[in-house]
């Protein structure tokens, strides 16, 4: 659906260019959730903003269905969040939503009934509606911002960091909207250095260095390729149950909090490395299988 | 395009700083015409549409609004041209309050308080407001211009830059130099002489052919800039 060829983007004049991309190859399915990692100033912005078609590369081609990001056929399907939401500061709420209901083409009847609808699904009140945006916090910023890219159903979703700055309500309630397009079908690309939520979310991740695509990890699915276990124990018997999950054929990075880290094959593996821990007589505080995404980011940054 | 227009009407009504100056350069307005009469054409209106127009495009492009509204299935000249009759549905209206305003003050007025030469009928103002209008239309779309490629409000420098371009080698000593200063003045910043042509005179004269020029060029190039411009966002 999106098809990303050898897009390189460089910034800056005279002698003094910044190199943002280079080279960079992508392609995002239909329905998928890809997830943009990287440290800062490794390139995400630039490509996102690429993929929304306000920077033209200077080399390579990007295509949405076959047409160019910025064709207007693109544009109606799409729904975008920006970082951080720079509208106009003194427009109520209420007024910024149906604005955008009416620009991204809804039935002006029903902006009242959409907005509010909208808001709703983003944890927004009535009385916040009423509110101009300058007296919003970062976190209801981002709220509304969401509502926004929301609006009419959007099957292209750009997040951009969509969670920063909102209280762990605010997190589940993006998370809960991203996970409700994605299972309508929509397709996304996540720019966030929320780790836990990108592993949540997304169905693919790749990882961006320098400009660089270095890095693609499919998360979830048969045909994962990133996962880990990782088990939680009494931080006094950890080398008892490191020791256990030896004797599975399992070598567990041991961190002195009780933490126990290893290489999955499958969740039998799983199993099987949780009952010769519990059979060692040591207890499972917690174990999960994960994409370890921090792990990932701390090896490639 | 109404979207684009009542969005800019609102920013401008919105934001109390800038009511307050139309507000001030409105009723300075009325002042000067009660006292000198509206045949000498409004003199504050010049400010208010720099007050009006100034940084209408390049603001959106620093906040990121832009960026929002265009991912959104809206062409880049829809949104041009938004804030380009924004502009224009803003002025009217400080022109249209201060025209009011004078009438009422004119209305009020104590008898023998007025300059007897003071000519403030209703046809006198609506002529002065209609030439204030048009005056401002042309400057309008230099600062939009301007605003396509400048950040902020350097827009307004844009703009000063060109009166100063323009009207500055016309104190040269080569003939030749202010006549070709004259030559490009009158095609790139034409006067014209609206509260003749308001009444009817030389409409289709060779001023108002060249001010009618003038806007269209202004117009397209700002549209032929914004439609290639990249809009960074956010850049890392």
């Amino acid at each position: 659906m999106i098809a990303v060829r050898g897009v390189s983007k460089s910034y800056g004049r005279f002698g003094r260019r910044v190199q943002a991309l280079t080279g960079v190859d992508l392609a995002v399915a239909r329905g998928e959730t890809l997830g943009l990692i990287g440290p800062n100033g490794a390139g995400k912005t630039t490509l996102l903003t690429c993929l929304l078609g306000f920077l033209r590369p200077d080399a390579g081609s990007i295509a949405v269905d076959g047409l160019a990001p910025d064709d207007l056929a693109v544009r109606a399907r799409t729904g975008y969040l920006p970082e951080r939401l720079g509208f106009d500061r003194e427009l109520p709420g209420r007024a910024f939503l149906k604005h955008h209901w009416r620009l991204a083409g809804g039935d002006p009847a029903l902006a009242d009934a959409e907005t509010e609808r909208a808001a709703d699904r983003v944890g927004l009140d009535r009385e916040a509606l009423k509110r101009p945006l300058r007296g919003y916090s970062r976190g209801m910023l981002q709220r509304i911002g969401l509502a926004q890219a929301l609006l009419r159903d959007p099957d292209l979703l750009f997040l951009d960091e969509p969670a920063s700055g909102t209280d762990p309500r605010g997190v589940a309630l993006v998370r809960e909207r991203i996970l409700e397009a994605k299972a309508r079908g929509a397709t996304i690309v996540l720019n966030s250095h929320q780790l836990p939520e990108v592993e949540r979310v997304c169905d693919r991740i790749v990882f961006i260095d320098q400009g660089r695509l270095t890095k693609s990890e499919t998360l979830k699915g048969a045909s994962a390729t990133r996962r880990r276990g990782v088990i939680r124990v009494d931080a006094g018997r950890l080398v008892e149950a490191a020791a256990a999950l030896s004797t599975e054929g399992l070598a567990a990075d041991a961190e002195p909090e009780g933490w126990l880290r290893f290489p999955l094959a499958s969740d039998d593996e799983m199993v099987r490395a949780i009952r010769a821990i519990v059979l060692s007589g040591v207890a499972v505080y917690e174990a999960r299988v994960s994409a370890e995404l921090e792990e990932l980011f701390e090896k490639n940054a | 395009m109404s979207e684009m227009v009542r969005r800019f009407v609102r920013q401008k009504f919105g934001s109390g700083g800038l009511v307050a100056a139309l507000a001030v350069l409105a009723l300075l307005e009325v002042l000067g015409l009660v006292s000198r009469g509206a045949d000498r054409g409004l003199g504050m209106a010049n400010w208010a549409i720099l007050v009006v127009a100034a940084g209408s495009v390049s603001r959106d492009v620093s906040s990121g609004a832009l960026q929002m509204i265009l991912s959104r299935p809206i062409r880049r000249t829809e949104y041009l041209f938004g804030r380009y009759f924004g502009i224009l549905a803003a002025y009217a209206l400080f022109l249209v309050v201060t025209w009011l305003l004078t009438l009422l003050v004119a209305a009020v007025m104590p008898a023998g308080t007025r300059p007897a030469a003071a000519d403030l009928s209703a046809g006198t103002l609506a002529v002065a407001t209609g030439s204030a209008f048009l005056s401002g239309a042309l400057q309008a779309s230099i600062l939009l211009f301007f605003s396509t490629f400048l950040p902020g409000i350097a827009d307004l420098l844009g703009l000063l830059l060109v009166y100063l371009v323009l009207n500055l080698p016309q104190m040269a000593s080569a003939p030749w130099l202010r006549n070709a200063a004259e030559r490009a003045r009158e095609n790139m910043l034409p006067a014209v002489e609206w509260n003749e042509v308001l009444r009817g005179h030389g409409v289709l004269g060779a001023a108002t052919g060249r001010w009618v020029f003038a806007l269209t060029v202004y117009l397209a190039m700002a549209a032929v800039i914004f439609s290639r411009r990249e809009l960074p966002y956010g850049q890392e």
